[in-house]
């Protein structure tokens, strides 16, 4: 029987269509070809990139040059560009203001071939370090109300280069998604005086059906209304609203369990598609009783057609029960599979 | 000596409008139907600018982006497409101008003056 389930924070509905429930093995994923040639991303080529906001690991002063270990860049062709007043404005029922925002690359590593799943722990926690500075540095701008940090991974997941990046933009505006959270997450904290996630997290870590991994102050788990099979949060499990406030040890501990999580999902579904992206507080907000920050990482195993856009709920042929159980059961004894770098 | 200017487009129409404005600003254009024969035209001829499609049957203008700029990475590679939404991918970022075709050419010819000089 099919099963209707409600997201608690956002009220969306998703339907679980067990009768065509896909393991691991049965979804198909199309492996990108190295289209090779000139990358605009790697060390030596720093002259094709705006000049950078942020370089870690140079022994060197000299900025857009060969010896960096992360580079933050801004976007060559941004959608939203930073210099210009919003000069908002009504036009009958309709509201509008001037595209200011800041939109930026993060080139995770130096090596051409080295995919976020098989980065040493140490690497990762550049990446998430660079997500906080740049937030930290964005927030000052009081055009700014939010900075969303994402990551696509694969063509099918809107990934053009190959070269292990990930993406930010500083909006001045509130993101829908955000603000159904927080108004989701308040709504449940004004009844019951108590954050919605840290009791999903209470409830996961009792029963166990759906989490994935955890370490001392993290843990994975599939939520129990995923719009994607394999979809999984990563959660503190301290209460925080704020990912840019993280303590510098917490980084560490992340950067472990995320290059865990990583590492299963690639080895239970190898070279899968997927986008991560960052949910967390506004901007200069105080810290939030009600909303606690996380990752939703969304493998691209199923597409959208009439019915989920036309209704919102989305079809997912996997129960998270069982995509738990599947990712639980792999095991990361053996080493994972290396790709030649380029560099 | 007059400056070569390559123009690698599946668009004979864009080739004849590029051409003849091109030329009257005192440049040698060359013109490629292809990904593919524009790659060979590239070699014969060592032009001093490509001006390239991106969407393309066959190899697709990224393609011969990455190749030319792996060949020779400072030579000027001018994107023009009809389509704004290429410029998301950002294997475009190996290009050094991106352009959205219209009918009005001051912005490429201001473009090409630019990196020509």
């Amino acid at each position: 029987m099919p099963e209707l389930r409600k997201d608690p924070i956002l009220g969306r509905w998703i339907i679980i269509s067990q009768e065509r429930e896909k393991r691991p093995t049965d979804f198909i994923v199309e492996t990108d070809v190295v289209r090779g040639g000139f990358c605009p991303l790697c060390p030596g080529n720093e002259n094709t990139t705006p000049s950078e906001v942020l370089a870690y690991g140079r022994n060197h002063p000299v900025p857009n040059t060969p010896g960096w270990t992360l580079r933050v860049v801004p976007n060559k062709y941004p959608a939203l560009i930073i210099e210009g007043e919003l000069d908002k404005q009504g036009e009958g029922p309709y509201d509008k203001m001037n595209g200011i925002g800041a939109h930026e690359v993060i080139v995770e590593t130096p090596k051409h071939n080295e995919p976020f799943s098989q980065m040493e722990p140490e690497r990762l926690a550049n990446v998430f370090f660079a997500y906080r500075d740049r937030t930290v540095d964005l927030g000052r701008d009081p055009r700014f109300q939010y900075v969303i940090v994402f990551k696509n991974f694969g063509r099918a997941a809107g990934a053009s280069l190959e070269h292990s990046h990930s993406q930010l933009i500083a909006l001045p505006i509130l993101p829908r998604m955000i603000v159904s959270e927080l108004e989701g997450s308040y709504s449940y904290y004004k009844y019951k005086d108590r954050c919605i996630f840290c009791d999903i997290i209470r409830h996961e870590v009792q029963y166990g059906t759906r989490l994935v991994c955890a370490n001392a102050d993290f843990l994975c788990i599939t939520p129990f209304a995923p719009r994607s099979p394999f979809e999984m949060w990563v959660l503190p499990k301290r209460h925080s609203s704020c990912f840019s406030s993280m303590a510098d040890p917490l980084f560490i501990s992340l950067s472990r369990l995320f290059s865990e999580v990583m590492r299963r999902l690639d080895t239970c579904i190898p070279n899968v598609p997927f986008n991560f992206v960052l949910h967390t507080g506004p901007l200069r907000s105080q810290p939030l009783e009600h909303f606690h920050w996380h990752f939703e990482i969304m493998p691209k195993l199923t597409t959208m057609a009439g019915f989920e856009w036309g209704s919102g709920f989305y079809i997912n042929p996997t129960p998270p029960e069982d995509a738990a159980h599947y990712l639980r059961e792999i095991n990361l004894s053996s080493p994972p599979p290396v790709n030649e770098p380029r560099v | 000596m007059k400056k070569k200017i390559l123009l690698i487009d599946d668009e004979e129409s864009i080739h004849f409008l590029y051409k003849e404005v091109l030329e009257e600003e005192g440049y040698e254009v060359h013109t490629a139907l292809s990904g593919e024969i524009g790659l060979k035209v590239f070699d014969s001829i060592q032009p001093d600018l490509v001006i390239l499609d991106i969407n393309m049957p066959g190899m697709n203008g990224i393609e011969v982006l990455r190749r030319l700029k792996e060949i020779k990475a400072n030579l000027p590679v001018i994107l023009s497409s009809a389509y704004n939404e290429y410029k998301q991918d950002l294997a475009c970022w190996a290009s050094d101008d991106y352009i959205v075709k219209s009918s009005d050419l001051e912005e490429l010819k201001a473009s090409v003056k630019r990196h020509l000089r």
